[in-house]
Parts: C-alpha cells; sequence; structure tokens
C-alpha cells in the first residue's frame, strides 16, 4: 500500500504478506493449468483425436464465462461486493484463458485473413484486459487517489490549488520598519513560481510519467522547492512548504485524472473488441465444423 | 435486460458511449465478413491455414471437403451433411489404396485379428506404462477406431507448406495398441524371429555348403568359382531393402546345371515322358473281342500323367480316365465289362489324340486343356510343349499305329485288313490321308542298311516304317518297302543297269558306313535278336523293326504284290526285305541312344514313349506344367493334374526343380512352386521396414553376421519335409533386438515408431494419369 506523508513523496512498498501469498497462489495456479492443458492436449492428440477441438471448447467456454459476466455487469444483477468477487474471477479467467488460447493457435502466429482477424481480436482483448488489471492493481498498490476524489470534481480541485498558489506566492512578507535592505526571498519564490510552478498548477500535467507510476517530474518540482528553502527565511520557508504540499497534492490530482481516464479509456477496447471477436468466434465455430470431416 | 441509461446519467454516460461503440463494431464485423464473402474469390479466406506444398495445387475446398458444395456459401451444408469417409475417399483418388485402406494399417481382418492375438500374449508380460494407460482411461482410442480410421484422422492439413502430414508422434501410434511401451530401447518387445515370416522359397543350406559342399568343390576343382563373400550371391541394390539373390547362371549353375540337366543322373530316364502308347493287354481285349484296332504288344509304357491331363480335358475324357484310374491296362483279367470297354475307349482316345496332334496344331487340342477352367494361350501351350516337333509325333505315329489315318476314318482294322498298301490307301478317304512322301522322297536313295549278315537272322530283325515309306528319320524316307521295285514302278525310265547300280550301290553303301555307324548297326541286329526273344528287353528301336512288325511288313508286301501285279520277284524280294532286312537301303543306326543323343535338352522317342529333357535352368515345359497343375493339386490327391504336379515336383523329378525350389501347400488350395525370388510385393503387407544400406557401414569386420548370425545344428532342411512354409527353422538366427539397440536408443540413432514400422503396409501409390492420346 503507498502511504503519503505531509508533503512527502509517497514510496512503493512490497505489499503484505498475505497479499504476496495470494498472488504466488494464483501464478502458480495459472501455470498449473497451463501445463495441465499441455499436458490433456498432448494426449488428447495421441489418442488420434484433433487437440484443436479440445483447447477450442476450453476457450469457447471460458469466453462464455467472461461474456456471462459481462452481462452480470450490464444487467445489474451482482451486488457490488459480488462484482468485485467476479470481478476477480473474471480477470483470473482472463489469465486461463492466454494459455487455452496459445494452445489452441499451436504456438503460432496466424496464416490467412480470418485467422488474423481472430487471433487479432483476441490478442486486443486480451492485452487491454491485462492493461485494465494492471491499472486495478495500480491503484490498489499506490494509493496515492484519496477515495473522496472523483474525476469529474479534479479540474475543479485543480484550479482551487492553482489559485491558492498564486495567493502564496502573491502575499509579501512582514519586513522590519528599519531600513535595512530587504532579501530577495519573494523574488525568489516568484521566480520559482514563474519557472516552474504557473505551468505546473495551470492543468493537469505529466500524464506520461503517470501512465508509468513516475514522480520524477514531481520530483524535479519539490527538489527545487527545498533547494530554496535552504537560503530562505523561516517565514519564506513555511511558504515554500505550503507550496510543496499544494504540488504534491496537485501531482496526486494529475496522477488521479489519468487513472481515472485509462480506467473508463481501457474498457472502450476491451468490451466492443469482444464483440467483434464474439461475431467472428461464431462463425469459426460454424466453419471449423462444416469442415470438419468428422474429426 | 438492458437498463436504458438517462442521458443525464453521467456516471454511465461512459458505458452508454462504450456499449453503442460495441454494437456498432459487432454489425461492422459482420459486414466485413459478409464484404469478404462477396469479394473474394472462392473460399479461401476462410481456410485454417496453406495447404502443405504435396497438395499446393489443390485451389478448390471440394476436392477434399465434398459436402462443402462449391459456392461461396454451400460449405455451410457441411454442419449436417459432413462425411469423413467420403471426404477418405476423395484421398484416394490420387492415393491409391487397397479395399482395406480404412482399416487400422490398411491390412485385412484377418491379418489385423492375428497380430493383435500374438501382441495380446506379449502384453501380458509387459505392462502398459502410467502415461499410456492415463491415456486411454482419458481418452479409449477404440471410440475412434470404432467410428472408423480416416485419412484426418492422423494426417492434419492447413498446417503451412512446410508442415509434414505424415509425422506421427510415437502415442499416435501405440494409441490403438494392446502392446504399449514409451519407447524402443526401453520396453519394446524382443523381437522373436524377424525377419523371417516363413521358410525361404529357395531351399540353401548355408551352413552345409560353407561347411561341405564348398570346401569339397574347392578341392575337387579349385578352378571352380566359390563365393568367397555373402555379397557374391546377395546385392540389396536394386530395391534397397531386400537382400537378393543373384541369378543362377552367376550363383549356381557352376555345380547344378548339370543335375539340372540329368547328367549327373545314375538312374531312372533323363528325360520326361510326355506321350506315350501304354502297354494294353491285348490278350485279355482280344479274348474279350473288344476292337482296339492295331496296338502294338510289346510296349510297357505307362500312360503318363501328361496324358491324362489332356485326355481329360473334356467331360468325357475325364469320366474316362476316372474309370480306368485303378487299373493296370497291362493285365486285364480281372477288369469288369465296363472297365474293359472304357480300355476300348482309352485305346481310341489316344489314337485321336495322336492324330488330333498330328493333322492339327497343338494348341487345336491343348488350348482347351481344362486344368482351372481357363483356355490356355498360344504362348502358354507352346510352353507346355516345347514347342514340340510335328515330326516328331509324327514318326511315332508311323511307328506304332501306321495305320492310324484308316483307323480313324473307317475304323478299327483287324490283322488280316493290316495291309493298309499305297493302292487302298489312295483309293481311302483323303481325310485319312496323312503325310505322304513326296515323288523326290520316293526317289532318294536310301542309305544302306545294315549289311547282310551270315544268319540274317538280325537283318530280319531291322525295323522298317509302314508300305510307303519303310524308313523314315526326322522326317526323311530313308528306306521304302519294295523301294528297289518302286523305283522301277515310278521311273520307267531308269534302266537296268541304274537300277542294278543303285542296288549295288546301296548294298555296298553299307560297307562303306564309318565304323561307330557299322558298330551301330550289329547293335541293332542284337538288339533285334534280343527283342525277338525278349520284347521287353527292347530298346533302341529307331531302326529296328521286331518280328511282329516285321511279319506286318512282309504282309502288306505280299498283298501289294498281289494288288499290283508285281512280279513273284518283289514278293520274294519283300519277304527277302522282311527276313532279311535291305542293307544297302536301310537307316542309320548310331551308337547315340536317343537320351543321350539329346543331352542338351529337347524331344527325343524311345521305346514307346515321346520323352522331354530339360533344356537349362528355367526350363519352360517344367515350368509351366508346374504352373498349371499345382494350383489343382492338393497334396495327396490323386488327380491327373496332380499326378503331372507329382512327377515334376518329386524328389528324383526330371530337371531336379524341387531340389531348390520349395513348394508349398495351399491349404487346400493345391501347391505352388516358389519359382519367383523374393521381392518387394512379398514385403506387402508387413508392418515393418528396413534399409540394409545404411547399415552397411556400422557392421564392422563381422559383416552381414553381426545382425544374421549363422546357427550351428539347426534342422534347416526338415522345414521343407511339409508343405507349410510357416512352419519352418531358420539357418540364421532372428535378429536380436539388443544388436538394434546399440545404436538405436535416447541420444543416439532415432528410435521412433516409424523408423522400423510403417503404417501403410501395402502401400500408397499414385497412379500415373490416363492421359488420351491425341489423334485426330
Amino acid at each position: 500500500m503507498w502511504h503519503t506523508t505531509d508533503g512527502a513523496i509517497a514510496r512503493r512498498d512490497l505489499g503484505s504478506p498475505r497479499h504476496l501469498v495470494s498472488w504466488i497462489a494464483r501464478v502458480l495456479l495459472i501455470a498449473a493449468f497451463f501445463f495441465a492443458l499441455l499436458w490433456l492436449v498432448s494426449i488428447y492428440s495421441g489418442a488420434l483425436r484433433n487437440p484443436r477441438y479440445l483447447d477450442g471448447w476450453v476457450l469457447a467456454v471460458g469466453m462464455s464465462l467472461q461474456l456471462g459476466f459481462h452481462i452480470a455487469i450490464k444487467t445489474n444483477r451482482l451486488s457490488p461486493k459480488s462484482v468485485a468477487r467476479w470481478r476477480k474471477f473474471h480477470i483470473f479467467i482472463g489469465w486461463l484463458l492466454i494459455t487455452a488460447f496459445i494452445t489452441h493457435s499451436d504456438f503460432s502466429l496466424p496464416d490467412t485473413g480470418f485467422e488474423l482477424a481472430l487471433w487479432a481480436g483476441f490478442v486486443l482483448v486480451t492485452f487491454s484486459g491485462v492493461f485494465g488489471t494492471y491499472l486495478t492493481w495500480s491503484l490498489q498498490a499506490k494509493g496515492r487517489i484519496d477515495e473522496h476524489v472523483n474525476f469529474d470534481c479534479l479540474h475543479t480541485r485543480i484550479s482551487e490549488m492553482a489559485r491558492d498558489v498564486r495567493k502564496i506566492v502573491a502575499t509579501p512578507d512582514a519586513i522590519a520598519s528599519v531600513g535595512l535592505p530587504i532579501p530577495p526571498y519573494d523574488v525568489w519564490i516568484a521566480d520559482l513560481y514563474t519557472n516552474h510552478l504557473e505551468k505546473f498548477f495551470d492543468r493537469p500535467r505529466n500524464v506520461r510519467a503517470h501512465l508509468v507510476g513516475s514522480q520524477r517530474p514531481l520530483k524535479r518540482i519539490t527538489n527545487e522547492i527545498d533547494n530554496l528553502s535552504y537560503y530562505v527565511d523561516a517565514q519564506c520557508k513555511e511558504k515554500l512548504a505550503a507550496i510543496r504540499n499544494l504540488a504534491v497534492e496537485k501531482d496526486r490530482l494529475d496522477f488521479a485524472r489519468v487513472h481515472y481516464a485509462l480506467s473508463k479509456g481501457w474498457l472502450f477496447v476491451h468490451v466492443p473488441i469482444t464483440y467483434a471477436l464474439i461475431v467472428l468466434s461464431v462463425l469459426h465455430v460454424l466453419v471449423v465444423y462444416s469442415f470438419s470431416s468428422g474429426a | 435486460m438492458w437498463r436504458w441509461l438517462s442521458p443525464t446519467d453521467r456516471q454511465a454516460a461512459a458505458g452508454f458511449w462504450r456499449d453503442r461503440l460495441a454494437w456498432l463494431l459487432a454489425l461492422s464485423t459482420i459486414v466485413c465478413i459478409a464484404a469478404a464473402f462477396v469479394v473474394s474469390n472462392g473460399r479461401q479466406f476462410l481456410m485454417p491455414g496453406p495447404l502443405t506444398s504435396a497438395h499446393g495445387a489443390i485451389k478448390n475446398c471440394v476436392a477434399c471437403h465434398t459436402a462443402g458444395g462449391s459456392s461461396k456459401l454451400t460449405w455451410i451444408h457441411g454442419l449436417v451433411a459432413s462425411n469423413a469417409l467420403a471426404d477418405s475417399k476423395a484421398c484416394l483418388t490420387c492415393h491409391k489404396m487397397p479395399t482395406t485402406a480404412f482399416f487400422p494399417h490398411g491390412a485385412s481382418a484377418g491379418a489385423l485379428i492375428e497380430s493383435t492375438k500374438r501382441l495380446s500374449k506379449i502384453a501380458t508380460r509387459t505392462p502398459a506404462p502410467l502415461s499410456a494407460r492415463l491415456q486411454t482411461a482419458a481418452f479409449p482410442p477404440r471410440d475412434v477406431v470404432a467410428r472408423g480410421l480416416f485419412c484426418s484422422t492422423c494426417h492434419r492439413e492447413h498446417r503451412g507448406g512446410g508442415a509434414s502430414l505424415k509425422k506421427l508422434s510415437n502415442e499416435q501410434c501405440r494409441s490403438c495398441h494392446v502392446l504399449q511401451f514409451n519407447s524402443f530401447d526401453r520396453d519394446h518387445p524382443q523381437f522373436e524371429s524377424y525377419p523371417f515370416k516363413r521358410r525361404t522359397r529357395i531351399i540353401y543350406d548355408h551352413k552345409a555348403h560353407f561347411d561341405k559342399h564348398f570346401p569339397e568343390v574347392a578341392k575337387k576343382n579349385p578352378a571352380k568359382n566359390i563365393p568367397a563373400t555373402c555379397s557374391t550371391c546377395h546385392n540389396s541394390s536394386a530395391n534397397k531393402r531386400i537382400m537378393g539373390v543373384a541369378s543362377f547362371e552367376q550363383t549356381c549353375s557352376g555345380c547344378h546345371l548339370n543335375q539340372i540337366m540329368g547328367k549327373e543322373r545314375a538312374s531312372g530316364p533323363k528325360g520326361i515322358a510326355f506321350l506315350t502308347l501304354p502297354g494294353l493287354d491285348l490278350q485279355t481285349l482280344k479274348k474279350k473281342n473288344v476292337a482296339i484296332g492295331e496296338w502294338p504288344d510289346a510296349s510297357e509304357a505307362e500312360l503318363t500323367p501328361f496324358m491324362k491331363v489332356i485326355i481329360s480335358r473334356n467331360e468325357n475324357g475325364r469320366r474316362l480316365i476316372e474309370a480306368v484310374g485303378g487299373l493296370n491296362l497291362q493285365d486285364l483279367s480281372n477288369a469288369s465289362d465296363n472297365q474293359i470297354t472304357a480300355v476300348k475307349d482309352l485305346a481310341w482316345e489316344i489314337k485321336r489324340l495322336f492324330y488330333g496332334l498330328i493333322t492339327g496344331k497343338s494348341s487345336d487340342i491343348l488350348g482347351n486343356l481344362n486344368v482351372n477352367g481357363t483356355k490356355l494361350s498360344a504362348n502358354l501351350v507352346a510352353d507346355l510343349t516345347a514347342s514340340i516337333p510335328h515330326d516328331v509325333v509324327l514318326s511315332a505315329q508311323q511307328q506304332w499305329l501306321p495305320n492310324l489315318a484308316r483307323e480313324i476314318t473307317i475304323g478299327p482294322i483287324t490283322a488280316e485288313q493290316r495291309p493298309g498298301t499305297n493302292a487302298q490307301e489312295q483309293s481311302g478317304s483323303t481325310e485319312a490321308r496323312l503325310e505322304k512322301p513326296s515323288a523326290d522322297e520316293v526317289h532318294q536313295e536310301p542309305p544302306a542298311l545294315a549289311q547282310q549278315t551270315e544268319d540274317g537272322k538280325a537283318t530280319n530283325k531291322v525295323k522298317r516304317d509302314p508300305p510307303s515309306c519303310l524308313m523314315r528319320v526326322l522326317g526323311q524316307c530313308l528306306l521304302e518297302s519294295g523301294s528297289d521295285e518302286k523305283v522301277q514302278a515310278a521311273e520307267p525310265k531308269v534302266n537296268d543297269n541304274e537300277r542294278a547300280a543303285a542296288a549295288s550301290e546301296k548294298k555296298s553303301s553299307a560297307v562303306n558306313l564309318r565304323p561307330p555307324m557299322q558298330a551301330g548297326l550289329k547293335d541293332a541286329r542284337k538288339v533285334a535278336e534280343r527283342a525277338e526273344n525278349k520284347p521287353a528287353d527292347q530298346s533302341d528301336d529307331l531302326l529296328s523293326p521286331t518280328a511282329e512288325e516285321l511279319r506286318e511288313i512282309n504282309a502288306r508286301n505280299k498283298q501289294r504284290g498281289e494288288l499290283t501285279g508285281a512280279p513273284p520277284g518283289l514278293h520274294g524280294k519283300s519277304q527277302t526285305t522282311t527276313s532279311a532286312p535291305h542293307t544297302s537301303d536301310a537307316s542309320i543306326t548310331s551308337d547315340v541312344d536317343p537320351e543321350t543323343w539329346a543331352e542338351y535338352g529337347g524331344w527325343y522317342r524311345q521305346d514307346y514313349a515321346i520323352f522331354y529333357r530339360p533344356t537349362d535352368h528355367k526350363d519352360r515345359f517344367i515350368y509351366s506344367w508346374l504352373l498349371l497343375t499345382g494350383p489343382e493339386a492338393p497334396k495327396g490327391d490323386k488327380s491327373p493334374p496332380a499326378q503331372v504336379f507329382d512327377t515334376l515336383a518329386g524328389k528324383d523329378a526330371q530337371g531336379s526343380c524341387t531340389k531348390c525350389h520349395s513348394v508349398d501347400d495351399g491349404s487346400g488350395k493345391g501347391r505352388l512352386v516358389n519359382f519367383s525370388p523374393l521381392s518387394l510385393e512379398n514385403k506387402n503387407g508387413r508392418f515393418t521396414k528396413f534399409i540394409h544400406e545404411p547399415h552397411f557401414s556400422t557392421v564392422g569386420t563381422r559383416g552381414c553376421l553381426t545382425c544374421h548370425s549363422l546357427e550351428k545344428d539347426r534342422p534347416y532342411l526338415k522345414s521343407y519335409e511339409q508343405g507349410n512354409p510357416q512352419n519352418f527353422v531358420s539357418g540364421f538366427g532372428a535378429v536380436k533386438k539388443e544388436v538394434c539397440q546399440s545404436c538405436h536408443k535416447t541420444h543416439a540413432a532415432r528410435q521412433d515408431c516409424s523408423t522400423c514400422h510403417k503404417y501403410h503396409v501395402n502401400d500408397v501409390i499414385t497412379p500415373i494419369s490416363n492421359t488420351k492420346i491425341p489423334m485426330r
């Protein structure tokens, strides 16, 4: 789980032992299924049968289960708790179907147009599904998105933050009345804002960095702030600390925005292509059995 | 089912658009597929993969998927009408296989049952491995086999041009078998008698030859070629699998040719009696007034099996042969009336046979041989008769049955009617006319007979030819009955001086004969003397008539003299001729008996038989008769074909064919002499395959003996004392699995099933296409 401290950049944690065990068990189960399927295909083939029918029907049954989950979601037949549970099952079946697909395609690439369409459809559905799974995992793992933050209020919140930063930067320090020269701390802060922070707070930024979970852009900004705070007085240090917190918060919002967008976007690939894949799969079954020669 | 989202529900807006996009994409997919159907050429875009290179020329799916129809959408019909058998038969369009193509291995049901029984016994000793048992439990192959083993069961297409249609895994091979194991070097059962499935077709005791015969021959005749290596006689270059044997001429003729030709034959005739005039009990027949016409009483020949076969060519003949089957023709004293009648019919049948052979072609008689119900071709008849010269039969007839022509046309003649003069013959039916001597032959100066001796008795025994020509040898008339008088009658221009000169010349010509011929003449006289006393001892009768024949000749001459009004001298001279045979115009006699004369094979006549002596290895006469009669000659059978077969295939038969060519019983279907060498066709139906050549470099110094060990004290020859070829003892030990395993094992030479076993045991051939010759 990701933990946030005041202004501190969250660090990735390896996770709890229970989570790790669960993850390892899933991997082993998938591997076991894969090798079991390979063995079944092998002995099926040895028994003078065409193994493509075996792994093909495994694939078909699995895809039907996946489609069933989608229908259940669409028809709201599941409670939220069941949805979460079925989603996990859906993801698990997806991993198994990858192994079934690999054996069904006989570890080779497609040769003909129709095969290519089928292959491409399944691969796109698979990749989008894997991506979606990754997103879900990363959201959980990083925990950098607050629960009350939702996609719709992100823009409003970012605007508010920009305003707060400008206000902080614009507020001059209280200076002594004795005719001493004014230290240039505000100028420095103004320069920092102008050079680094204005653009950052202007709108959502660092989409690519957030896609890969990188915090380097944020680190650059916070380093700049930290470096400057060595040279300013206490009052400016407080200002810089406030600005720093706002920058971290703003980065978290940017991260949330990217992930919210992706979370919605990957389904625009996964679901429509699944529909196309179903059409192609039905045609594939018809063609196979029409030309099967009784095999 | 689907809850329509409210446009104002922002949370569901994304889902709404996503669903719309999904339906749109699905619809687009359908449209694209429809467009592909419309636009594409054929249905190739539906293929799951390219065809293999060998099938690359096939463009139409229906060539193999017979239920698919030819249009773009008719393939859907295959959902309900797909027929694996019909599709597999489409494969047979190009890949010809026998009718058992869809049986496992393409083998016959009998072969499969036998093989299964044999392997089941071994399987009880060899438990199946766990993987095999699991496979069988999970996916019983019986279900697949019960549906039928179609081509697509094992041969999977549409895997690309470079894919191999023949590739099969060991697990696929073993799935059907009662005996299952994992690999050759581990659990493959021991070889039982591989590669021997039956005894060798050629009887050749290797051990005896190596240990006894070759050393003896080498000692006796060091110049003779004795095989030094196995490859002197054996070579696999012709067909790679079989170690073919070199020809007889290259290998065996040096020692065995004389045996075939009969030169080393110690006893018995060297020739095969083909046609005979069998001896009959004329006394009994005469007593019972059976009219068989003329028949020499000196004959003691047996009715040959060949004649029995020939006579049995029709229903009547078969009945006749059956009727006389158990009779001793030379002692009919106890024969019933029916049997006597049968003997009479037989005698006439023999006469008709000779008559037919003389007046017609041999194919006229033998073409209708009903041995196996088929008409024989002219070529086969020629082989069966070894192109017997017409004159051999003719001269035999003239010697044995001089009045045959008359008897056939008019009927049996009695002893009184015996003359058969020229005038009578000329006045007789032309149909009865046999070959008459031409005018030139009449005027030919016959060579001198044996010189007249003091007693003259011997010359009385000189055999003469029938009236028109007393002595005919090889078609040439050497002596005529009353030749001097005939010359006078036919050539009145010949004056007495010339006649006298001719006569004296004839007389003296005998003296001018070379000594061996004169000796032969003397022998002929002695033979004639013996014949007079002991007719049974008569031999070399080509030139010497018997006493009875002499009497007949004299009677004819007398009759002729009475008819033609020849001067009495003629009779006297005739009688003199018969009592004191012509010495000046007698036939040539020789030291060489006919059998010896034919030492290099061919036809010859001796006593009352016409013999054939084998000419060489692969003698067509013997081969044809054995081939023809074998299927009709089960062991122990006494039918005429079986008798012919036994005559030619017996232990001491002429030609000695079965000394080396084994005879197989056909289990009730006759017998077969194994003339043909082992060929690839013999290997049809075998589950194993083997090529010698790759192994030549691996056998080391022991060579062939590495795999084929020559065993001691094996009763190899005993295998041939019975007719079942599967009941045998080989002179070589079976190939041992350990020998093969020395190379064919894990991480060494390949050991998959298809290395040594083939699935299609009867092979698959692609026949040549029937291209019509483009004619205008």
